[in-house]
């Protein structure tokens, strides 16, 4: 036994646990389980509902387990005579004023007090007065109901207000008997992460109002899966009842959430029921009459007859003109295993690498090891690289967090925007929106200088960084021994993100440097889209064109290697006619890719657009054929999340429509691919026989909490970062922000977070409003590329000045239509209104 | 005597010469004079004084020590009047603590009531500070103490100390885990020292004249004098020095002058609304710590309050649990619950609603009450009610006769 | 919800208090008071100046002042007066010197007379149980409390 362990005995039974481990968890290593109510091991010790009271040998009274430490050589005892008066005792106390709720109560079936009285208490009470009453079934927020009167005061939730979000929101009031749970004069609590607070209450105090009466949870059939919409790919358990979706729970994991999810993760999941649902294959008359010379599809057919059709006709286009008029735009939101097989569809069987799933440029790897979000806790710095966690990885922004209040990392921000996480960090440096490029190549640079190594990059001081500054912010890189780079690719405008890979690799050059990265799109699955290879540029495991022997062992003599188009350049192709054919899977460039009617006008002008998704979108109306999507909550397959951790989604719903992964295997029979996959399972596995980094991977060994995959490394990239061109006169560079809650396709206007949502806004900085003659609260209007988009004006400088931020707070708001059709930096025109 | 408030009367009579003295000593000598002494906690605990501070957390600094001035132990009013009359005794204390347990800043946490006391208190300080006695360099002896007033707002837990210390950091009174002990993670999570308003006024005493000299009074485990606020159905309340040891009957019939009214003396609690109650047959217990516990009780705060036969202790006893209900801070579930129900059974049977298994059933309770909680209030809460029940059952029994039979 | 804000001679009040203490924070329970004795009470708008002078939030101000009892989230009257009825002042008679305050104020022990002069509130132990009964009236501590004097204290107050 080390000097940090300490041994025990626990109801006879020895354990050794490391020092510092409280005796309610050490018990829990020998199957002994002390009751607890107020103890949350997220949380901490509170000692507030004295359930865990236990006899310890020398100790003239009971103590309660969760506060206390072990101690060497300490006899515990839990189930002594004293011990289970006490534990009567308490419970009774507990109870005195409860209301015997349990037939209307939502927690019951789940419910600690339940259980615990059951185990440990009387079968009676001795109180014979009236209970006190308190104020029932009250909104705490639109989400999340408190009834006062269950509550036993445990002051949980208002710990994990404090320890946990750190924002204080919900307090206790008043004192003693009148201690009661609420926010600052009655205003909801709404934050983003308030829904913790139903997992986290012991009885049915704080419940879920979305949830309420509906369904009784031991009614409920739990699916141990995973969130849809960020990066973080937080573990749930959707709760479902006669095929429909009633409720999502947090399932923890202390490798991606801690136990945590957000308010989207637990109410953002209606979309699985929306009635926008795309259910059957279909033809469009895409509105011109024109009579199209491609199959059509039998009424009512099956999805076997809609994707051969599918198939057929992409290959009588690839025989026409060639693969180079075959597109594909994939989409960040799929699994690995469809966005596998689509790409080996494009490539095996159409020859084409006209294969994309973002309209911002990145490669795949990284030239430092790819960081888990656990290494945020031990990491000395984090350095946020045009990130901005609490928007676009919540989750991500409670581990950090953490980290800083707890662990003693310190936080840096070098962004072009102020962001809710600056408040934690050391350091906050801000460059000018569109300069990011400069910035970096100035902190690589720096490095460079202290290490006596050739600055690889271009200089320039045009960043909007002062030298004082940038001077700091090396230092603390240098001197960081442990650092962890968290940087949004999808956030950095042109090259940008090679100056970040570029950057990397000078922090390892640092002696005695432990240097990880995390690429922190906001997408669910924008890492594994990359791994997958849905990339012109890049076959699966990041392997570049350039590897051809490689790639023709791995994929056949017929595997093309030439590079293909991106995206954008699919778009620019289609409007110049050039490309005749597009598979759009789980995208709406119509709405998400700059451009705005251009692209209407490029989808309009191809031959056959085939639309395969979730959801009905402004594309798939273009379309010519549309397949059906199952979409999460239907859907099963992996997903690797920010921290190269791969981990599986089940299905939480039946439905008899066919998988994506099943569809797409029907196209691939269609065009002479024989292999036959059974279930989900089958793609995992040859994902990982052809795949460099996912050889682990499989269904044992992603298990419930998923597995990391390996870091893959980069290939070199030479590219060096064009300072952003000068504006016309008085236009000023947009940065279009990530939010949270936008109102889109998947939160919509019935959603239970609708009261999130925001109107459109445009943040300025306190010179340019000046100069513009705007004024805080303004109605004014945002011009380019033939867009008008109107928002309200806010001067809070949360840029530098030259630069205006818009969060994309809906679809509707139409930003993207402000960037040019090839997506370079956009410059807006502002005016009042 | 009077205007020793005053700076110029209290140097007169002597104040301030024992820092001179203090500063000639090391200050861990002076920590062992204090510990010799015999001086035990006059706040309530009774802990030892010279022995917490040596818990202090060797070479952790910066350090604090903050006098509990906080006073609110139902029949407690001793501090104020030594405030009052004496500040300055006070600040002497404070400074010769802090020197020797090498503390540089020192707050006096008042009750959120002794507004006006806070202005004499800061008066005096500045008067301190003018003299050189607080500040940089005092006395030339390179010791650096600055000490400053707190007012705190209305409740009785903050007199416990780690609850004190939570309200001086700006937060809910709400006590703290221990361990950690504020001798080692207190104010700001630095080693403090958190002593009594009469504990510090002792120490010039036995700066000055020696540990022995103090050690001399007193008996063997309770060394010194008390203050003794008495107050109750006394002819003469008010606030007396006694040597400890001294019997309870001399406190109450010499000092006090007897029981008024011509009444008898039925039960007094010796140490403040917290502590277990007496019959008047044990009115000659010694006044000193081990003697009263041996007694059942304990000295607590030194409050003498005096019932006498007029009473019904039931309304005495309803009137105590109330206390503790309104001031119990909420935070465990024992004391926020217990305490409402104890009151709810007390006023029921005051109610003429009561039955005869009510007393069994509050007795479980506090069973249940005592030495499980977070903080000792709920035990302060379970003394009366357990101490009047064992004594005085009868008065008790008296409610249930009057009960009508319709009603049970 | 309209603003509230601190007079110049409270801000140097403020900084007098934050001078005080290495951490901020110690300067909650100074600053409610300050406001408290101010205002008669201390209103949401003003925990929200406070919480912003000590970088915490609004609900972490309501937290605190709730929990003491000499914050009031309704105004109190010009005088408040504190009855105490603990232990020393019942045995010596506080019950019925407190009837017969309300009485003479025309108002029940909780409220405030119509003028907003009185209010009248039981009160826990307020350390002067040597001068029992006694009450408190803003700063003042009254003992030895009889009708009569009752009767002199309150009429003297204007």
């Amino acid at each position: 036994m080390s000097d940090n362990e300490v041994t025990l005995t626990i109801d006879g039974k020895s354990v050794t646990v490391p020092k510092g481990t409280k005796v309610v968890d050490a018990a829990k290593q020998v199957d002994v389980a002390i009751p607890v109510f107020c103890y949350h091991e997220k949380i901490g010790p509170l000692g507030c509902c004295r359930m865990c009271l236990v006899e310890v040998e020398k100790m003239p009274k009971l103590m309660t387990a969760c506060t206390m430490d072990v101690m060497p050589d300490m006899v515990v005892k839990t189930t002594t005579e004293k011990v289970e008066k006490a534990q009567k005792g308490v419970l009774e106390f507990t109870l005195l004023n409860h209301p015997l709720d349990c037939p209307v109560c939502d927690k019951g079936g789940e419910c600690p007090l339940q259980d615990n009285t059951f185990k440990y208490g009387m079968p009676d009470t001795r109180m014979e007065f009236h209970r006190a009453n308190n104020a029932k079934a009250t909104p705490l927020s639109p989400v999340i109901t408190i009834d006062r009167e269950r509550c036993i005061a445990c002051q949980r939730c208002t710990a994990y207000s404090e320890r946990i979000e750190q924002d204080q929101g919900l307090v206790m009031l008043n004192r003693g008997f009148h201690n009661e749970v609420g926010t600052f004069n009655n205003e909801p609590y709404d934050n983003r992460f308030s829904g913790n607070v139903i997992d986290i209450c012991p009885v049915g105090a704080l419940t879920n109002t979305d949830f309420r009466f509906k369904a009784r949870t031991w009614d409920l059939t739990n699916a141990a899966t995973l969130c849809a919409h960020c990066g973080c790919n937080c573990n749930i358990t959707m709760g479902t009842r006669l095929n429909k979706l009633m409720r999502v729970e947090a399932r923890p994991n202390d490798a991606v959430d801690d136990g945590w999810i957000c308010d989207k993760a637990r109410w953002g999941h209606h979309f699985v029921h929306s009635e926008n649902k795309i259910l059957t294959a279909r033809e469009n008359s895409r509105g011109d009459g024109k009579p199209t010379s491609f199959p059509v599809l039998p009424h009512d057919c099956t999805i076997e007859v809609a994707a051969g059709k599918v198939a057929e006709a992409f290959k009588k286009i690839v025989e026409e003109h060639g693969p180079e008029s075959v597109g594909f735009i994939g989409s960040p939101y799929g699994t690995n295993e469809e966005n596998y097989l689509y790409q080996k569809l494009f490539r095996h069987c159409l020859g084409s690498n006209n294969i994309d799933h973002k309209t911002y440029q990145d490669a795949p790897g990284l030239p430092v090891s790819h960081y888990d979000v656990e290494q945020i806790e031990t990491s000395n710095v984090v350095l946020l690289i045009a990130s901005d966690p609490t928007e676009e990885l919540p989750i991500l922004d409670l581990r950090i967090k953490k980290a800083v209040t707890t662990c003693g990392t310190r936080l840096v921000s070098l962004n072009d925007q102020k962001i809710a996480l600056d408040r934690y960090s050391s350091q906050s440096v801000q460059y000018k929106v569109g300069c990011e490029a400069l910035a970096i190549d100035a902190l690589t640079n720096g490095l460079a200088r202290e290490l006596g190594e050739s600055a690889p990059a271009q200089g320039s001081d045009q960043s909007g960084v002062s030298a004082e500054d940038m001077k700091s912010l090396v230092e603390t890189v240098r001197t960081s021994m442990k650092i962890c780079v968290v940087y949004n690719p999808s956030a950095l405008s042109g090259e940008a993100v090679f100056g970040v890979k570029r950057l990397l690799k000078m922090i390892a050059k640092v002696p005695t440097m432990e240097c990880g990265a995390m690429p922190a799109a906001p997408m669910t699955n924008a890492v594994g889209a990359m791994d997958m290879g849905l990339l012109p540029g890049f076959y699966p495991g990041a392997v570049p064109m350039s590897e051809q022997e490689e790639i023709k062992k791995q994929w056949g003599e017929n595997a093309p290697t030439g590079t293909g188009l991106s995206a954008l350049e699919m778009i620019a192709c289609a409007g110049k006619g050039q490309l005749k054919a597009l598979l759009v899977h789980r995208s709406n460039p119509v709405m998400d890719f700059p451009g705005g009617s251009q692209v209407v006008e490029a989808l309009k002008k191809l031959d056959f657009l085939v639309v395969h998704d979730m959801l009905e979108t402004e594309t798939a109306k273009l379309a010519n054929l549309v397949l059906p999507s199952n979409g999460p909550g239907y859907d099963e397959g992996t997903t690797t999340n920010i921290g190269g951790r791969v981990q599986a989604r089940t299905k939480a719903l039946e439905t008899d429509h066919a998988p994506d992964w099943k569809i797409i295997n029907l196209m691939l029979n269609a065009l002479g691919d024989e292999t036959d996959y059974d279930k989900v399972a089958d793609v995992t596995e040859e994902i990982a026989f052809r795949v460099p980094g996912y050889q682990e991977i499989s269904k044992r060994s992603v298990g419930k909490t998923g597995c990391n995959r390996e870091s893959i490394a980069s290939a070199d990239e030479l590219v060096s970062a064009k300072p952003a061109g000068p504006g016309k006169n008085g236009s000023l560079r947009l940065r279009i922000a990530t939010f949270l809650f936008a109102h889109d396709k998947i939160l919509e206007a019935s959603s239970k977070l609708a009261h999130h949502f925001q109107p459109s806004t445009a943040y300025l900085h306190e010179k340019d409003a000046q100069r513009l003659g705007i004024e805080d609260g303004d109605t004014v209007l945002l011009s380019a590329e033939n867009v008008n988009l109107e928002a309200t004006a806010k001067v809070n400088n949360r840029c530098q000045s030259g630069g205006v931020v818009v969060p994309r707070v809906s679809d509707e708001q139409g930003v993207n239509g402000l960037i040019g059709v090839d997506g370079g930096m956009a410059w807006v025109e502002i005016r009042k209104v | 005597m009077k205007d020793l408030h005053t700076m110029k009367v209290y140097e007169e009579q002597g104040g301030y010469r024992s820092l001179k003295k203090a500063f000639a000593q090391k200050p861990e000598e002076i920590v062992e004079a204090v510990k010799a002494s015999g001086l035990r906690g006059r706040g309530g605990a009774g802990f030892p004084a010279g022995l917490k501070w040596s818990f202090l957390a060797k070479d952790v600094f910066p350090r604090y020590l903050c006098c509990n001035a906080d006073e609110s132990e139902p029949g407690t009013c001793k501090d104020r009047e030594l405030m009052l009359k004496n500040p300055h005794m006070l600040i002497e204390g404070m400074i010769l603590c802090s020197y020797a347990c090498r503390v540089e800043t020192g707050y006096i946490y008042l009750r959120g009531e002794f507004h006006d006391l806070n202005f004499n208190l800061e008066k005096a300080l500045e008067d301190a500070y003018a003299k050189g006695y607080l500040g940089k360099n005092i006395l030339g002896s390179g010791f650096n103490f600055n000490l400053h007033t707190h007012l705190g707002a209305g409740a009785y837990i903050c007199g416990e100390e780690s609850a004190l210390l939570n309200s001086l950091e700006g937060e809910r009174g709400e006590p703290r885990m221990k361990p950690p002990f504020p001798a080692v993670e207190g104010l700001y999570a630095k080693p403090t020292v958190v002593n009594n308003v009469e504990t510090l006024c002792v120490v010039p005493y036995i700066v000055n004249e020696g540990a022995e000299k103090y050690a001399s009074l007193g008996t063997e485990k309770s060394k010194g004098t008390k203050l003794v606020s008495v107050s109750g159905h006394v002819k003469k309340p008010g606030n007396y020095e006694v040597v400890l040891g001294t019997p309870i009957r001399e406190i109450i019939y010499d000092l006090a002058g007897g029981i008024r009214d011509g009444n008898k003396l039925k039960a007094f609690i010796p140490g403040g609304s917290s502590v277990p109650m007496l019959p008047a047959d044990q009115v000659d217990v010694s006044y000193d710590y081990e003697s009263l516990a041996a007694a059942g009780t304990m000295l607590g705060s030194g409050a003498m309050i005096v019932i006498d036969d007029s009473v019904n202790i039931v309304e005495t006893t309803l009137r105590l649990i109330s206390f503790y209900m309104h001031e119990s801070c909420g935070k465990c579930t024992h004391c926020r619950e217990g305490t409402r129900w104890l009151y709810q059974i007390v006023e029921r049977i005051m109610q003429n609603k009561g039955q005869l298994e009510y007393i069994e059933k509050m007795e479980d309770i506090c069973d249940n009450m005592a030495m499980k909680t977070f903080c000792p209030l709920a035990d302060a809460c379970v003394s009366p009610v357990v101490s009047s029940i064992k004594y005085f059952r009868s008065d008790y029994e008296e409610y249930f006769k009057n009960v009508p039979v319709s009603s049970v | 919800m309209s603003g509230f804000t601190f007079s110049a001679e409270q801000e140097k009040e403020i900084e007098h208090i934050f001078a005080k203490y290495p951490f901020k924070k110690s300067a909650m329970l100074p600053l409610l008071t300050l406001v408290q004795r101010a205002e008669r009470r201390v209103s949401p708008e003003a925990m929200v100046a406070i919480s912003k002078k000590m970088d915490c939030s609004p609900a972490y101000v309501q937290s605190v002042m709730s929990f003491y009892t000499m914050y009031h989230a309704e105004k109190v009257g010009n005088y408040l007066i504190l009855f105490c009825i603990n232990i020393s002042c019942q045995l010596n008679g506080c019950d019925k010197l407190l009837e017969y305050t309300a009485k003479k104020l025309g108002i029940k022990v909780g409220e405030t007379t119509p003028d907003e002069k009185f209010t009248l509130h039981r009160e826990e132990c307020l350390a002067l149980c040597t001068e029992a009964p006694m009450m408190r009236i803003n700063d003042t501590y009254y003992g030895d409390l009889t009708e009569q004097r009752i009767g002199q204290i309150l009429d003297s107050l204007d």
